[in-house]
């Protein structure tokens, strides 16, 4: 049976679906019976949801306002 | 798909208000994309503004066989490569790689001798689906934990899970072996995991 510590450390690479079948199959024969893993694993995989929503901080107004200006210079140079 | 064709459609047809929206959206992003690659902030500035400009210059040659903001994504990522070596310092993620997998993923304390967990994970009862979705400042505070992994820790995971590359896609960006890449994404996600298990805990 493989330890938590070796299951926690072969988390990513089990959620990839990457690695030997055999070695697969044993983390999953663990976290059957682990109920500590699998709410780690259940927190690994609701943390990539988070980190796709993740925000990150809006532009600040003169880098939007001098962006939409080039903008809109380049669209009035096409149109030309 | 069909609101992104909408946005392409008016971007094309010069709609000021359409380019500001994708700027609100995606700037912020980039930046901290651009930071994995780049030594300092002012860099990362320069290879979004660098960005920008090639969005709106080919945004006419955009095919939109890729979502939008892949195909920024990847100006971007191309952007930020070239400035590395115009600057000669190529960034290396392959020594990078090798420098963020040495020592312990997890804290030694942190499992007992025989190997079980020395912690109890409780469920993340208190994240509601609602939270998950629309609770800013816990969303604010994924951000900032990305933002303070390892460089080319933060350049896998932001381009795995934030921006959802496939890997053989990211392993070519980064020049790193698929092995390389895992070990990093798994340190960025138990890094990502505790901050977020502190955070929904409150
Ligand atoms: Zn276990």
């Amino acid at each position: 049976m493989l330890t938590c510590h070796q299951v926690a450390e072969e988390a990513t690479e089990y959620m990839e679906g990457a690695g030997a079948r055999t070695r697969r199959l044993r983390v999953w024969a663990h976290l059957r019976v682990c109920p500590n893993c699998r709410e780690y694993l259940r927190q690994l995989s609701r943390t990539i949801g988070l980190a796709r929503r993740a925000l990150a901080p809006p532009p600040a107004a003169e880098v939007e306002d001098e962006l939409a200006a080039i903008f809109a210079a380049h669209g009035k140079g096409a149109a030309e | 798909m069909a609101a992104e064709a909408v946005l392409v459609a008016r971007l094309r047809a010069n709609d000021q208000a359409a380019f500001r929206e994708l700027v609100r959206a995606r700037h912020g992003r980039l930046l901290r994309l651009a930071g994995a690659f780049c030594r300092n902030r002012a860099s990362a500035e320069e290879v979004v503004q660098e960005t920008w400009l090639a969005v709106i210059t080919g945004l006419h040659g955009f095919s939109g066989e890729a979502p939008l903001a892949a195909w920024i994504n990847g100006i971007l990522v191309n952007k930020a490569k070239t400035r590395a070596v115009r600057d000669g310092r190529m960034v290396n993620f392959s020594d990078l790689a090798r420098q963020e997998s040495e020592g312990d993923a997890f804290e030694p304390e942190r499992f007992l001798p025989d190997g079980h967990w020395a912690e109890q994970h409780r469920p993340w009862d208190a994240l509601t689906p609602e939270r998950e979705a629309g609770d800013r400042e816990l969303l604010a505070g994924v951000g900032e934990a990305l933002d303070k992994l390892p460089p080319a820790q933060r350049a896998v995971v932001l381009l795995r899970d934030v921006e959802g590359l496939e890997s053989p896609a990211i392993c070519q960006a980064l020049g790193i072996s698929d092995a390389n890449l895992r070990v990093l994404l798994h340190r960025a996600r138990v890094k990502l995991r505790d901050a977020a298990d502190r955070m929904v805990r409150g």
